[in-house]
């Protein structure tokens, strides 16, 4: 039986692409950071809001930041596909650009998803099992989703509009790092934050997905979280429909 | 689909950078089922650009084409899926070269059974199994080239665009690919085929295009075209017996007055040879020269151009871009 369009080009992007040693860094990271950071600052930070431990704060962070890695890995599919002309070959065979774009991003969601059951299984060892409501859960890959159509609709579109591979992951590592460290994902904002740092914290989507997940494993979900929650699917639409026009606008032919 | 049944039709196709600038213009001509056309022209002469038009990634700014009977600027997944497209810029997979064909095949739909022995069957046409399992970057560049059209050929097709498909290759495994597109064609797969190498378009075409500065400047069969645009030619004659200088001077002065582009290799008493465009009128004024003297012409041989001679005198004629759609030969 033949797949849909979308569902081929997404096998195909998991098939191709990504070697092995590029996931175990994508992945191995973080995972490493949940383990060694986490127990390390365990022992200087005695507890973190309603979150307990530092370990326990960390890790709802760390398992929000996985849209970026799926985002960033989509990301690197693209800008390959772009550099080895596989964008054109696929462009002139029985595909439209809009399945391109969407096969793009469930690949993101997917790896995203990937990442935050790697992250759950690290974690599971050291902060034991989230007792979590459906709900909860919901809310968590909602926001996963959400976060990955933002992150991979931005770095799509910038991939889009960039004919340098150089340039591109220059960007794109610069964004992960400020997007990552300028949020709530390592630390928290609290009133002694210095006024402009938190500004520019809250001004960071990630910093709404980090928050939501954490208020899911402590149980403290509310109404600023279905603020929150807006704030992202808006903020991905407008992520998307600038990928759409990227695409729409695409000059296929050589990049360096 | 029956045999007369038209594959493509360019009609007035055309890509402009800027109003003033355009890379294609005006292209017409015609593609039926199992015909291969040969897109021929120097660097930058708009061959790969018609490619890119055809195979819609690049939308046309004048004219259109018309791909299984529908307008070109409305094609989409249902006209691609019938298409194979070789590009000119190498494209891969991560993957290892097996791999790259099977994944390619399963992009395309083709069942699990099916890619994998029409893998085989490529791997060993294009004499690729050797180097089924490494990674197609580490292929030399004649290597990735018959990896590129060996991939192509892994799906279905009716309509297949090579844009330079055998460059890098070596004559042995370019005679093997032009034998199996040439099989295929009769089997009634039409090819677009651009290329440098004029003795393969010669071999393989049934007609050729030789585009010049962005515009069609004639297309037809080889033939037609060497006959055409042959340029001169060699023409080598033997007399009965050695010729006296003042015979010599006679002949070479009538042959100097009536032979456009006449050139005069040697002559060696009994032995003439020249070059002409108009080679077959000379051969007539040889005879009619020698006839009265009593002359006995022994042999005499004109050399048939070939499709090489017939594009240089083409492109050479004229370096500034005609005016009309091209000049249709047959």
């Amino acid at each position: 039986m033949k797949l849909p369009p979308v569902l081929r080009l997404v096998a195909r992007n998991f098939a191709a692409n990504l070697d092995p040693i590029t996931l175990l860094v994508m992945f191995g990271q973080p995972a490493f950071l949940i383990v060694i950071l986490g127990t390390m600052f365990n022992q200087l930070i005695p507890s973190v809001g309603s979150s307990g431990s530092y370990i326990a704060f960390l890790v709802p962070g760390m398992i929000a930041s996985q849209m970026i890695t799926g985002a960033v890995l989509a990301g690197r599919v693209f800008w390959l596909d772009r550099r080895w002309a596989m964008v054109e070959q696929i462009f002139s065979g029985p595909f439209i650009r809009a399945e391109y774009l969407a096969a793009l991003l469930v690949t993101a969601l997917l790896f995203s998803l990937v990442g935050v059951g790697i992250m759950v299984l690290v974690a599971l060892p050291l902060i034991g099992v989230p007792g979590l409501s459906a709900v909860e859960l919901a809310v968590i890959l909602g926001t996963i989703a959400l976060g990955s159509l933002f992150f991979g609709g931005l770095l799509i579109s910038i991939g889009s509009r960039i004919r340098s591979a150089n340039l591109y992951f220059t960007i794109q590592s610069l964004l992960q790092y400020f997007l990552i460290f300028i949020s709530t994902v390592y630390y928290p904002v609290s009133a002694k934050t210095p006024l402009a740092l938190r500004a520019i914290v809250y001004a960071n989507p990630l910093t709404y997905a980090a928050d939501t997940v954490r208020d899911a494993f402590t149980h403290t979900f509310g109404s600023g979280d279905l603020l929150a929650g807006g704030i992202l699917a808006g903020l991905a639409a407008a992520a998307f429909f600038l990928a759409v026009l990227g695409f729409r606008s695409l000059e296929l032919g050589p990049v360096q | 689909m029956s045999d007369d049944e038209q594959v493509l039709r360019v009609d007035k196709l055309g890509f402009a950078y800027t109003p003033e600038r355009f890379a294609v213009r005006d292209l017409e001509f015609e593609l039926k089922r199992g015909e291969v056309f040969g897109l021929l022209g120097r660097n930058g002469a708009g061959k790969t650009t018609t490619v890119r038009l055809l195979t819609t990634l690049l939308p046309p700014t004048e004219g259109t084409a018309y791909l299984f009977g529908k307008d070109l600027r409305k094609c989409g997944r249902a006209e691609r899926a019938r298409m194979g497209v070789v590009l000119q810029a190498e494209s891969l997979d991560f993957v290892s070269v097996e791999r790259n064909l099977t994944l390619y095949a399963f992009l395309w739909g083709v069942p699990r059974e099916v890619a994998k022995s029409r893998a085989e069957e490529m791997l060993a046409l294009f004499e690729l199994d050797p180097m089924r399992k490494r990674k197609p970057w580490s292929l030399s560049g004649g290597e990735r080239r018959r990896f590129q059209v060996a991939r192509e050929l892994m799906h279905p097709m009716e309509l297949l665009f090579l844009d330079e498909p055998t460059v890098g290759l070596d004559a042995l495994t370019r005679k093997r690919i032009l034998e199996y597109l040439s099989k295929r064609a009769k089997d009634g797969l039409s090819i677009v085929f651009t290329t440098h190498i004029l003795q393969e378009a010669d071999q393989l075409c049934d007609r050729i295009g030789v585009m010049q500065n962005g515009r069609l400047r004639a297309h037809g069969p080889p033939a037609e075209i060497k006959r055409r645009y042959r340029g001169a030619r060699t023409v080598e004659a033997g007399f009965e017996r050695s010729l006296t200088p003042a015979e010599q001077a006679d002949l070479v002065a009538i042959l100097a007055r009536e032979g456009e582009g006449f050139e005069l290799i040697g002559f060696d008493r009994g032995e003439l040879s020249f070059r002409a465009r108009n080679a077959e009128d000379l051969v007539a004024e040889i005879s009619r020269w020698a006839h009265p003297r009593d002359i006995d012409v022994e042999r005499i041989s004109v050399r048939e151009a070939t499709l090489e001679e017939a594009f240089v005198t083409l492109v050479s004629e004229d370096s500034a871009p005609p005016t009309g759609p091209g000049e249709a030969l047959l």
